[in-house]
């Protein structure tokens, strides 16, 4: 097989599971009382008209009443031409309220993402040629300290001294500054501090540990004899080899980093974003904007896994396209 | 294992081998099995003969009341004494030396201490430490040694200096706006956590096993069904699922476990599959196959046992990100309120941080010291279970 068709087979697998993760989600959704209809059985019942006529009016208001399979289609059909209903907590489109949220989240993400994938590899290569000595044991010691410490919790105690003791940054977010501003670099200074120490430790260690294995390799030794400098050597000869491991895991813990802590962080620093939408429609009931979220997600989860299995086979020749 | 070598060939023990078509049940199978017995019979007895609202050591004089969370939590502690700890006496020689791998490991040693004061704190914490009470008089008392100024709370339980209410020793880590004692609170927490623990563990380490094998023995398109739909597992966004259902449905501790654990196995089994196709090239398990060793024995007695290290370590690092999600949860205010886990002793101090710190700052740190813990006994573990990886690292 080669490489054009394992992307191919790959893109179409990434579409199966997409679609067993609508499927299932259409499962759930189905299988349970939906809280609009309830909610207007209550309505019904507490102004004295009669709850099952207003239930009955509310299932075909939805669509409810419609049978199963007609329903699954149309709920794909939804979900893969990106007409995702309309939110009635921010009263307009799902897909709207969706991208301005995504706004908010990428102007932390993208620092966030790049700072990771800078630092991370560099500081662990760094590690790792000084292996056991001082430094190397700070550069484990910040690693669990960042991978340990629960995101949420780090946020706190930060906003706790920097916005409410020294008042250095402020502690309400705010929408309005431009988005390359002192002001916004200021307010979004903390939470891309908090992501990073929380990301930054599990890929310092892959790549200090797979440097470790080639750092008395043959070809060091070889850089070494003809003189090349460390730095050099270091840069062209470990980096290379490093960073093929390291970008099978990469994409994966960032996701998760991305998926549970993007909701944490934004609801502690109270930034407008999909964690905060997702949270806020969760707490208000909005179906729609619920399911949104989480395809979203789910979404940028499968499209992730994609790229991270493609670019590996592109970066490794040695991998075989059979073996997989 | 068959672990005692005979001097000369014609002295091998053939039964050992021969037995691997019967059943055999080794001293484990048969502990394990006994004393899960008379839990089953309490379960029963608890289900049946104890009505709904009454403990369900009431006839004995104890409040306790079993949920079905206890009896599973209960259950995987049999599994871990038959299973772990007692194959570990029953192998003295292995057992003194990872111990003395894993003693080199410094912090290792420190954090296994510190995990076992909370396994020791939530088995038995709960029998010594009284449930934390409200009691709003009692509300935001600081921690000992510490002081809260005397505008802040209702009624000082310690003294009152210079205007401000010092800590007391009936409440050493100080109250919260309910007047809960953090201390306590803390405790009842670390029963929540070592349950987590225990059960997830489980769960994850019997699905991931099993699947993994079985994947790798099946061979062919049963292999590929299977490791397509471990894929599926790993690319599922468990935390949000686990909202979806929440929102749909509502979820207690039970159903966070449940569905936290159905989709983690998906590393573990994709390993396990790889490490039993490499083990099972071995020329050790073909002497085994060849002396007449069926598929099953094969799998128990080598590639299981082989692949013990991974997934220990794997698993050491999963359960801090179980703790971690259960408290993320707690602070979003949509796990279960009732609980007394450390999640929801963090949330509720949020509102009063500016003045009592310590309701949000105590089970943060103790989260964060168990969580770092548990990564520091997995790494430990990876150098003291896996000589190769030691030895790789040390070349």
């Amino acid at each position: 097989m080669g490489l054009p068709r394992y992307v191919a087979a790959r893109v179409v697998w990434a579409a199966v599971v997409s679609l067993v993760i609508v499927t299932i989600t259409f499962g759930l959704m189905a299988a349970a009382p939906n809280p609009a209809v309830q909610e207007a059985a209550t309505q019904a019942a507490l102004e004295g008209g009669d709850p099952e006529e207003a239930v009955e009016r509310e299932r075909e208001l939805r669509g409810l009443d419609e049978p199963l399979h007609v329903r699954y289609a149309d709920f794909l059909r939804g979900v893969y031409t990106l007409n995702w209903g309309w939110s009635d907590l921010q009263n307009r489109p799902v897909s709207e309220a969706l991208s301005e949220a995504l706004f908010y989240t990428a102007q932390y993400s993208v620092p966030w993402t790049v700072l990771t994938l800078l630092i991370g590899p560099l500081i662990g290569v760094y590690s790792a040629a000084n292996m056991y000595s001082w430094r190397d044991h700070l550069a484990t010691g910040v690693a669990f300290f960042g991978y340990a410490i629960p995101n949420f919790f780090f946020g706190i105690i930060l906003l706790l001294l920097f916005g409410v003791y020294l008042e250095w940054i402020p502690v309400v977010y705010n929408t309005d500054v431009a988005v390359f501003s002192l002001e916004n670099a200021r307010q979004l200074a903390i939470p891309v501090f908090v992501l990073v120490t929380g990301s930054i430790g599990a890929i310092m260690r892959v790549s200090r540990n797979e440097s470790a294995e080639f750092r008395n390799a043959d070809f060091m030794k070889t850089a070494k004899a003809k003189g090349v400098s460390p730095l050099r050597a270091y840069a062209y000869h470990v980096m290379r080899p490093t960073m093929v491991p390291l970008s099978t895991t990469v994409v994966g813990q960032l996701l998760a980093i991305f998926l549970g802590s993007s909701l944490l962080v934004e609801v502690v620093f109270g930034i407008p974003g999909l964690g905060r939408l997702t949270f806020d429609a969760l707490i208000a009931q909005d179906t729609n904007l619920v399911l949104g979220t989480t395809l979203l997600f789910t979404f940028v989860a499968v499209v992730g896994n994609l790229i991270e299995d493609i670019v590996f086979t592109v970066l490794d020749p040695r991998i075989s396209y059979d073996d997989r | 294992m068959t672990s005692e070598k005979p001097d000369r060939f014609d002295r091998v023990d053939w039964s050992a081998y021969e037995g691997s078509g019967g059943v055999d049940p080794s001293v484990n199978t048969v502990g394990a099995i006994g004393t899960t017995l008379p839990l089953v019979a309490l379960f029963v007895y608890d289900r049946q003969f104890v009505g709904e609202r009454e403990a369900t050591f009431g006839a004995v004089g104890l409040e306790a009341d079993w949920s079905g969370l206890e009896y599973l939590f209960a259950f995987t502690l049999i599994l871990f004494v038959w299973y772990v700890l007692v194959p570990l006496y029953q192998n003295p020689r292995m057992t003194r030396y990872y111990w003395r791998e894993f003693t080199r490991n410094r912090p290792a040693v420190v954090s296994l201490g510190w995990l076992l004061v909370v396994f020791v704190g939530g088995l038995l914490g709960p029998l010594v430490v009284s449930a934390p009470e409200q009691s709003v008089l009692a509300g935001h008392q600081p921690p000992v040694y510490l002081s809260i100024d005397t505008a802040n709370v209702a009624q000082c339980l310690g003294e009152v200096r210079g205007g401000r209410c010092y800590g007391t020793w009936e409440y050493p880590l100080g109250t919260t706006r309910g007047g809960k004692g953090v201390f306590r609170s803390i405790v009842y927490g670390m029963r929540i956590s070592v349950q987590i623990a225990f059960i997830t563990t489980t769960i994850v380490a019997t699905i991931g096993i099993t699947f993994g094998t079985v994947s790798a023995y099946a061979g062919g398109w049963v292999d590929e069904a299977m490791m397509r739909f471990v894929d599926v597992v790993l690319s599922f966004p468990t935390l949000l699922m686990f909202l979806l259902i929440l929102y749909i449905y509502g979820a207690g501790l039970g159903m966070f476990i449940v569905v936290f654990s159905l989709f983690a196995w998906g590393g573990t089994a994709r390993y396990v599959r790889s490490k039993s196709l490499s083990v099972s090239e071995e020329t050790y398990v073909s002497a085994a196959r060849i002396s007449g060793a069926s598929t099953t024995r094969i799998v128990r007695r080598h590639v299981v046992p082989n692949t013990a290290s991974s997934i220990v370590t794997q698993l050491t690092l999963l359960v801090p990100g179980f703790l971690l999600a259960e408290a993320q949860l707690a602070f979003l205010g949509l796990g279960d309120t009732s609980l007394p886990s450390w999640g929801q002793l963090i949330a509720a101090g949020r509102s009063d941080l500016g003045f009592a710190p310590w309701i949000v700052v105590a089970p943060g740190i103790v989260l964060f010291l168990t969580i770092l813990a548990f990564n520091f006994l997995g790494d430990a573990l990876l150098d003291a279970l896996d000589p190769e990886a030691a030895a790789e690292v040390e070349r």
